[in-house]
């Protein structure tokens, strides 16, 4: 079997579909006619921070979550560099956004607390929308006495769905609002993070 | 590491040692991208392009498709099948829609947390008086309390009109959390969902100053 | 004049784009139209094979180049001007065809995919454009964009990645798939 892409028809029609199509100057002449009426494009100085760093995506490793899950949150210049992710789509050039952008780490740093009771545990994390459900990267921490389990995560400003995965089980968190039920028999958590001094 | 040959004053001891710890676990998650696989490969092929469309689609349109990819993502944690996981997802999306048909532009928050209220079971047009928007307010604590009431057995007519009712008379943020508050314990309690909203809701202010519930005015 | 391949006319090397990106901003506005008039036609032919019809082409294509003129100080000289512009093309195509009157059939065809609805196969004479215009056109929209940014455009994966912010091994499932159903396409016709 030919793999489809060297097929023979769908070569013919690769070709034709690469011959040019009629245009006429009329059409380029009603662009320039509309790029004349509009105010010059303003020349601006890239900030300093754009020639430094490229945009790209990052993820914490297991030890930057327990970093910062140890209290180290907010790490100024260095934490300033996370807010990119190439996944933006863009209906302009390359910096404009016409979509919410998909973040995979925080805009701003508002550090926000995940407290479980699980005296019996061996082990509890919380999964969410902000770690990708990933039961492996935000471990919680069991405070000496009480069996009382937390974590603190720097979540940005909007709505957040989670659950507690406690000895492989999953919870919901019975101190806040239920989700409904995403088609996977289970009813996650939200939190919502108020837009505070972000950047 | 033996810096011995440099004049200048060794780098250590210029910071304190847990923030350069941190700066090297950090620097050490810069190739992390390579490292972790995109746990949607765990899909199976069909499913995984089935997600990406839907994915795809909702940018196209302008819709948060990450709450798309949270969906499977999610599922592929909880180890559902593929089929399970695009229909989570289409039905996600087609919510999203509604939701955005149904009060035009929105913040990408409160879309979501209006698909939930959608999902939850609220009909579009218990939704069409938000679609009013007022300057300065925000109504993503009003759709999460409107949705968790429906999911914790509040009937949804009676807590879309409860709901609905409290933001036309000018509820804020704190008015709706308080409400869910004091909701949520009497259901703890052990009383009917529908009968602690009621109760609860004879009690609540509209307008944070006022101390009882005016009707709402012209509509 | 430097030709490719395919016989467009290109830049003898970026710096032919770069210096009229930065004549524009200096205040020569009639330097855009070299690059209009370098671009134009390439673009259109993706806008028409992508839209199917001329006059939703000439929407795209319009609002491209307008948006374009007004996002010129954020081109970055780093990056080709043909990749920046057509992020831009794609993106335009896409919100016309989301716009269109028959955009729930649009849906209705992405859900058919899913469910693996049989589709109508016309017949080819070999040399029509609009019968393959019409063959484009049955391919669902996101599988269209791939295959002509792949065998139209002739875009490395990398490039088309980096365009339309879709992963490579993404991107190659959907090209397979667009080929996947033109041969299928062919297969039905030889049997009727």
């Amino acid at each position: 079997m030919i793999d489809s892409e060297q097929h023979p028809y769908v070569e013919s029609i690769v070709r034709e579909a690469r011959r040019p199509v009629q245009t006429d100057q009329a059409a380029r002449d009603r662009i320039m006619a509309a790029v004349r009426a509009e105010p010059l494009p303003e020349r601006h100085a890239p900030h300093i921070w754009a020639r430094a760093f490229q945009p790209r995506s990052f993820r914490l490793s297991p030890a930057g979550s327990a970093l910062i899950a140890a209290g180290l949150v907010g790490i100024g210049v260095i934490a300033g560099t996370f807010a990119h992710n190439r996944d933006v789509r863009s209906q302009d050039g390359p910096s404009q956004m016409a979509v919410v952008p998909q973040s995979q780490l925080p805009v701003s740093d508002s550090a926000v607390k995940f407290v479980f009771v699980a005296p019996q545990a061996g082990r509890v994390s919380v999964v969410g929308d902000f770690n990708g459900w990933d039961s492996t990267k935000t471990p919680m921490v069991r405070a000496p006495h009480g069996g009382v389990w937390s974590v603190e995560l720097p979540l940005s400003a909007g709505r957040h769905l989670y659950s507690f995965v406690v000895d492989g089980s999953w919870s919901a968190d019975p101190s806040a609002p239920l989700a409904p039920d995403e088609g996977f028999g289970h009813a996650n958590s939200v939190k919502v993070v108020s837009e505070g001094s972000a950047l | 590491m033996n810096n011995s040959s440099r004049p200048s004053i060794p780098y250590r001891r210029r910071f304190p040692v847990a923030l350069v710890a941190a700066a090297l676990a950090l620097l050490g998650a810069l190739p992390a991208a390579a490292q972790d696989p995109d746990p949607l490969s765990r899909l199976d092929p069909n499913s995984k392009f089935a997600v990406e469309l839907l994915i795809d689609s909702a940018t196209t349109l302008g819709l948060p498709a990450d709450y798309l990819r949270s969906t499977a993502l999610q599922g592929v944690a909880l180890k559902a099948d593929g089929k399970r996981i695009v229909d989570a997802v289409h039905k996600k999306f087609t919510l999203l829609k509604t939701a955005y048909a149904t009060l035009g532009p929105v913040g990408g928050e409160e879309l979501k947390a209006a698909a939930s209220v959608l999902y939850a079971g609220a009909k579009p047009a218990q939704l069409a008086p938000f679609k009013t928007r007022q300057k300065d307010r925000y109504d993503l604590d009003a759709f999460v309390v409107w949705a968790d009431l429906i999911t914790r057995g509040v009937p949804s007519e009676e807590a879309s009109s409860a709901i609905t009712k409290l933001w036309q008379d000018g509820a804020n943020d704190a008015t709706f959390n308080g409400l869910w508050n004091s909701v949520q314990s009497d259901i703890l309690k052990g009383l009917n969902p529908g009968a602690a909203l009621q109760s609860r809701i004879r009690e609540t202010p509209g307008r944070p100053t006022s101390t009882k519930v005016t009707p709402p005015d012209g509509h | 004049m430097t030709l490719d391949r395919q016989g467009w006319v290109i830049a003898k090397d970026m710096s032919d784009d770069a210096a009229d990106v930065q004549r524009v901003l200096a205040g020569d506005v009639d330097a855009y139209a070299a690059l209009v008039d370098r671009y134009y036609d390439r673009c259109a032919r993706f806008a028409v094979r992508m839209l199917g019809n001329r006059d939703d082409a000439e929407d795209a294509l319009q609002t491209t180049f307008l948006r374009a003129y007004r996002a010129l100080n954020r081109y970055q000289e780093r990056d080709r001007f043909s990749a920046w512009l057509y992020r831009i093309l794609v993106n335009q195509c896409r919100s016309v065809a989301a716009r269109r009157s028959h955009r729930e059939r649009i849906f209705v065809r992405e859900e058919a995919l899913l469910l693996n609805a049989p589709d109508r196969t016309p017949n080819w004479s070999g040399d029509d454009e609009e019968f393959v215009q019409r063959v484009l056109s049955e391919l669902d929209p996101l599988l269209r964009e791939a295959f002509l940014l792949k065998h139209i455009e002739e875009m490395s994966y990398e490039e088309m990645s980096a365009l339309t912010g879709v992963g490579v091994s993404a991107l190659k499932m959907r090209v397979k798939r667009a080929c996947d159903r033109l041969r299928d396409r062919w297969e039905r016709i030889k049997n009727d």
